[in-house]
């Protein structure tokens, strides 16, 4: 018997695998989580590498520029050439200061109108697989992040925390097919789900074939899910098609936001409870 | 030890670089999945009790960085480890242009699994002939990257391996 477990350890080590993996699942189901004990741990761990990494991007990709920026001064003499150089990578830092404060200050004026509490939040990291929308804000518990928060742009909807660590918190974005925004089309009212999908993007779900949609419709957020405020653009239909058959229409968005070029969002407090400001 | 700290390390860079710097490829929504790579290696070539417990932390971690609900990736990791470990009873990659067919059958079974637990324990719509222009894509890219990670993978192991070696 002991020698069976001992020849077969891998086998059976790797199926207890598995298995332990559905039991971890398994809640999920019922719309519930188990408590993640590693999580936090190793988003702990990684959180200074991945601001590192991100800090070291941002800063090739400003020299970058200012060489790219210098190369058609050859013809100047060397001193001039080293004043261009200094004064290009000037340039290119104050217009990358100037983008991060028009940026900042954008931000600043949608806060004024969002619900109290709202807190200003930086991308630190993506998702590390194709199958999922997500990523990583620099923002966490400790600074009054909630897991269910809200996240949005001026631009638009970003998505919505779905787990929070004292210092992170991960972000499901509006394009992964597991996500939902109760939305309506602001001319005719037309309430339905914006959710991702793996087949054409973002569809507007369990829109009725009776209600007026069209291409071309501004599409809102309609409060009524409780996340999101009222009134935020989510995007605009970008195809709509009645089938023969079936009880709802099939719409197609263009979303405002495109999520993997998002820098800095607003994490938006909507329940009267996590107020804090 | 020193190989499983090689091997753990391994997970913990890639799995960084899966967040970060890997997004900066123009490649779209997809992110080349090394850490599969690296889980389709060690079931073929290193399959130890430590290998299946690392190769369900790496799964976990991705879970912890990218899905809304734990366990998916570790899941499917495992079920790529079991099948890989199995499948190297029957084949032996001497050569490391061979793993890339092996990766790509490897992401499919990684692909099939997301979608098995997706169907029977979440709510989704909109799978059908996304959710296989996602696994097509997802297997080429970690097919492609395979060749040159099993190499290294394979140099680092010999590295570790005789430095183990008595004199």
């Amino acid at each position: 018997m002991i020698s069976f477990f001992r020849r077969n350890q891998v086998l059976l080590s790797a199926f207890l695998s598995v298995l332990f993996s559905l039991y971890i699942i398994a809640p999920a189901a019922k719309g519930r989580l188990r408590a993640d004990p590693i999580g936090p741990l190793l988003m702990a761990l990684m959180r200074p590498l991945q601001a590192g990494i991100r800090a070291t991007i941002l800063e090739t990709k400003r020299v970058y520029e200012g060489y790219v920026a210098l190369r058609s001064v050859s013809t100047e003499n060397e001193k001039l050439k080293a004043r261009i150089v200094e004064l290009e990578a000037e340039t290119s830092r104050l217009l990358e200061v100037e983008s991060t404060d028009r940026r900042l200050r954008e931000l600043m004026e949608f806060r004024s109108g969002l619900p109290p509490g709202s807190i200003t939040a930086s991308v630190i990291g993506n998702s590390a697989s194709t199958w999922f929308h997500s990523f990583i804000l620099d923002k966490g518990k400790a600074d009054g992040v909630e897991k269910g928060m809200a996240v949005v742009s001026p631009l638009g909807v970003v998505g919505q925390v779905v787990s929070v660590t004292s210092k992170n918190a991960k972000v499901l974005l509006i394009t992964d097919p597991h996500s939902g925004v109760d939305a309506m089309a602001q001319r005719s009212r037309a309430r339905g789900i914006v959710a991702g999908s793996l087949e054409n993007g973002p569809i507007m779900k369990y829109v009725k074939r009776s209600e007026d949609i069209q291409e071309g419709d501004r599409l809102i957020t309609s409060g009524l899910d409780g996340i999101f405020p009222k009134g935020l653009l989510v995007g605009s239909a970008s195809t709509v098609r009645k089938k023969s058959f079936g009880l709802f229409q099939y719409v197609e968005v263009a979303l405002a936001v495109d999520p993997s070029r998002t820098e800095e969002v607003m994490v938006v407090n909507t329940g009267p409870a996590q107020a804090k400001d | 030890m020193k190989l499983s700290l090689l091997f753990l390390s391994v997970g913990f860079i890639l799995v960084l670089l899966q967040t970060t710097l890997l997004h900066l490829l123009p490649l779209g929504p997809f992110v080349p999945d090394l850490a599969l790579v690296l889980c389709v290696y060690l079931g073929l070539n290193h399959p130890t009790v430590g290998a299946v417990v690392g190769i369900f932390v790496l799964g976990y971690s991705v879970d912890v960085f990218s899905s809304p609900v734990l366990g998916l990736n570790a899941f499917a990791m495992s079920l790529v480890f079991l099948t890989a470990y199995l499948s190297s009873r029957c084949i032996w990659i001497h050569n490391p242009l061979l793993s890339a067919p092996v990766v790509f059958f490897a992401s499919w079974v990684k692909g099939a699994s997301l979608m098995m637990v997706w169907t029977l324990f979440l709510t989704m719509d909109g799978l059908g002939i996304g959710g296989l222009k996602y696994a097509f894509f997802d297997a080429i890219l970690a097919a492609i990257l395979a060749p040159g990670m099993f190499a290294l993978l394979k140099r680092g192991q010999s590295y570790v391996e005789e430095l183990r070696m008595p004199l």
